[in-house]
């Protein structure tokens, strides 16, 4: 055996990084906090499932299938993407999850002395990827819960490659209009690649929400990110996408990772894409119980941020890690926001009627 | 090896090697800034270590050296795989007769332990021995020159001192808060400025347009495990209520870390101002005030992660404690009994002694296992109480079954669980204190 230690070959930036520990599997939790019973508020997942029809794929799924790879690029959901949104299926790339799209663009755009932009309480995958991979994220505050424009433009130089703009952003449900994005993609003028993560928006209903898919066409340095996890009921099949330019793609593709995405989860997503009732289910759904709970969280005094998206922030006059365990020990898992760098605020995903009550209830007793 | 934060030496376990020994360990004392007096302690321990271990050991064994440099301090790393080591003369209560020449063997450790401000003595795999060194260098305390007038913030930013700056605010927090509520430290700015340039400690200022400091906190890695951030203050200085400086620099204390390996934050010497709607108490011990008033201490805790939940170890004597803690404090938690069953232990125990005179004031934790762990303690209490410390805590980590075990020689020697912090080492502690004349909360 070597006596050569193995920190000694450990790059810098990788001992320096935190490694993210997901939650344990929900029976594991449910044992830990004696609890019979778990209501998932923690992951923005959509709480009807999977369109019906993207069910019946799942269900038909024929395990024999599960001996060959799939198709190594996702050609069919290209293909139906191209149709849905008038471009080419080149303009596509698919990875297991949009987690894995985000390392692709890095990946093609980074090297070593370069940065990338984004806001200090956003979806923090964007500051890991760039971290652990060493690279500077440089992180801008935002500006009343908004991505701020003015102070992202100012933090560039000549090595930053990449802005990353959530939007609408999670957590805070701020987003972007059309005038805004067109007004910072003149202004970069394609000296950069400008990322627009649009995980949650088939959520959005407001007239001036830009169509950045639209907006490719114009920008070529811009790239698009679309998930299945949310609106489309898919998360646990881990599939999501990129779109931009012909041009912008074809560099990108240099380090896409292909067969990460499996057969079930192509064909669900296919099946998903165009059942256009599930999402007016799901938007009536989330925007009733939104409007209930934030009736009930203004008349018990709270300071809630509530915008797009299938979430709402609360702040509470306690620690949230602490609010956590305790409503853990009701079987109500929420996210606490001090990872994202929001002390005392927890995000709670809404959900059904049901699971929203028993929220209220169990934040009334943890507050009494 | 070198870098500019260490130095490594590897030699084999021969007394012929001494003197590269002992000049290996002056030399890179010297060079990372030790003064004459404390290179020379420095030095004497290191020698004293490997005479002893070439007395144990004649197999010349290999054995590495490595100094490093801390800023405020040198450390020093003697690792090498010994038979027979018993390191029983480091603990404070050990003295060696001159007629009893079994115990003479022992000197050179007694020696060594007494040279050095902070020592560690770990197993590594196999029959590995670490034995850490640490020697502080000294700097002048700060002279009582009154405080510098401060008048409300109009305007505030949260920064980052420079040096200077970093001295000013320890000056005005010794002139403005009680013994109680800072470290023994911060009595020295220049040893303030040095553990922040080391990176062990880490302050954010409340400062205004002029660069008047209004306010700040202090905060640093435990060493242990780098899991749990200890933070001092918030200190205002003449601040009005409302505001809100406090919560402003417990924002941004937070937002620093909460991306970082740190999984909890404690706040042991809470100042008035803290806000306490981002902690939660985990318990109460008893202190004393330096003119002998008991004043109850809360421990102000904060998880910077979500709870996932964790196994620790327990004698079965601290059971039900457990239950109830993390019941209340709503914790999930396995725990695994554990008890010796007749196996082998080492013959002695090893506990090293943490003091605050100030405050009289020590902290005991378990080095090493041993079969006289009982007796041990209970000479330590002798010895302590001999010295003036009213108030004994005794931290075990339950992420070690032998320091689990350690429960019956507390309990024995007349020592209580208080409270435990969640995640402070391998798994959680419990701190004990000891009770004769100590009003028992638990």
């Amino acid at each position: 055996m070597s006596d050569r230690p193995l920190e000694s070959i450990v790059p810098e930036y990788i001992k320096n990084f935190e490694p993210y520990i997901p939650s344990k599997p929900d029976p594991e939790l449910m044992k830990l906090y004696g609890v019979d019973h778990l209501y998932r508020l923690n992951n923005n997942e959509n709480p009807l499932g999977p369109p019906p029809v993207a069910q019946e794929i799942i269900r038909r799924f024929q395990p024999p299938m599960a001996a060959l790879y799939p198709s190594g690029d996702s050609y069919y959901m290209r293909y139906k993407l191209a149709e849905k949104f008038g471009l080419d299926p080149d303009q596509f790339l698919f990875g297991n999850g949009a987690n894995e799209v985000i390392a692709f663009v890095i990946k093609a755009f980074c090297q070593e002395g370069d940065n990338i932009i984004t806001a200090d309480k956003t979806f923090a995958v964007y500051e890991w990827v760039a971290t652990f991979s060493g690279f500077e994220a440089r992180l801008v505050p935002l500006s009343n819960f908004g991505f701020d424009d003015a102070a992202m433009l100012e933090r560039i130089d000549e090595r930053t490659k990449i802005l990353f703009v959530c939007n609408p952003n999670n957590p805070t449900g701020t987003y972007w209009d059309s005038a805004k994005l067109r007004n910072f993609l003149d202004t970069i003028g394609g000296r950069q690649i400008v990322v627009v993560d649009e995980a949650y928006c088939e959520f959005v209903d407001e007239p001036d929400f830009p169509n950045a898919m639209e907006l490719s066409r114009e920008y070529p340095n811009l790239v698009v990110f679309r998930t299945f996890s949310k609106m489309f009921g898919l998360a646990g099949l881990r599939i999501g996408y990129l779109a931009g330019s012909l041009e912008v793609v074809d560099i990108i593709r240099r380090t896409c990772v292909v067969y990460s995405v499996n057969t079930v989860a192509q064909e669900a997503a296919l099946a998903a894409i165009d059942d256009d009732e599930h999402i007016q289910k799901t938007r009536r759904l989330i925007y009733a119980e939104k409007e209930y709970l934030r009736k009930e969280l203004t008349q018990i005094g709270l300071e809630i941020q509530c915008g797009e998206g299938c979430y709402i922030m609360i702040k509470l006059p306690m620690n949230d890690t602490l609010a956590y365990r305790k409503l853990m020990a009701q079987g109500l898992m929420i996210r606490s926001m001090t990872g994202f760098r929001f002390p005392n605020w927890i995000r709670v995903s809404v959900s059904k009627h049901e699971a929203m009550e028993a929220f209220i209830t169990g934040l009334k007793r943890i507050l009494s | 090896m070198t870098n500019k934060d260490g130095v490594q030496l590897k030699v084999r376990l021969n007394p012929v090697f001494t003197p590269l020994v002992t000049s290996f360990a002056e030399e890179s004392a010297k060079a990372f800034g030790l003064d004459r007096n404390n290179t020379l302690k420095l030095t004497l321990a290191c020698e004293e270590i490997f005479t002893y271990m070439c007395g144990i050991d004649k197999d010349d064994k290999p054995l590495t050296i490595t100094a490093t440099n801390g800023i405020y301090f040198v450390q020093v790393n003697i690792l090498c795989e010994v038979a027979h080591f018993d390191p029983r003369a480091f603990n404070l209560t050990a003295h060696i007769s001159e007629k009893d020449e079994t115990g003479l063997e022992d000197m050179g450790l007694l020696i060594a332990s007494r040279s050095v401000d902070r020592f560690g003595i770990f197993r590594t795999s196999g029959n590995g021995i670490e034995v850490v060194l640490i020697k502080e260098k000294t700097y002048p305390e700060t002279a009582d020159a009154g405080s510098i007038e401060v008048k409300p913030l109009k305007t505030m930013d949260i920064q980052v001192p420079d040096p200077e700056t970093l001295k000013l605010f320890a000056r005005q927090i010794v002139s403005m808060y009680a013994d109680n509520l800072y470290p023994p430290d911060f009595r020295f700015p220049g040893k303030v400025a040095d553990m922040v340039a080391s990176g062990e400690y880490n302050a954010l200022l409340a400062v205004d347009n002029q660069g008047s400091i209004g306010g700040g906190l202090m905060w640093r890695w435990r060493v242990a495990g780098k899991k749990m951030v200890e933070c001092y203050g918030p200190y205002l200085f003449n601040q009005l209520p409302g505001s809100g400086m406090a919560e402003k620099l417990t924002d941004a204390l937070i937002g620093s870390i909460s991306k970082t390996d740190a999984i909890c934050l404690i706040n042991e010497h809470p100042t008035p101002e803290l806000p306490e709607q981002y902690f939660e108490r985990l318990g109460i011990v008893d202190c004393y005030m330096p003119d002998g008033t008991l004043v109850p201490w809360s421990f102000y805790y904060r998880l910077l992660k979500e709870d996932l939940g964790a196994q620790v170890w327990a004698h079965p004597a601290l059971e039900e404690f457990l239950h109830d803690q993390y019941k209340s404090l709503f914790f999930a938690r396995k725990i695994v009994l554990t008890g010796y069953g007749g196996e082998t232990r080492p013959p002695h125990s090893v506990l090293a002694a943490q003091f605050v005179r100030t405050q009289q004031m020590v902290f005991l934790r378990p080095i090493w296992d041993g079969i006289d762990a009982s007796q041990n303690l209970s000479k330590h209490i002798e010895v302590l109480k001999n010295e003036g410390m009213r108030i004994i805590f005794f931290e075990i980590d339950l992420g070690h079954s032998w320091q689990a075990n350690f429960t019956p020689a507390l309990l024995e020697n007349g020592f209580a669980p208080r409270l435990i912090l969640p995640y402070a080492g391998k798994a959680d502690i419990v701190i004990f204190q000891y009770r004769e004349g100590v009003q028992i909360h638990v």
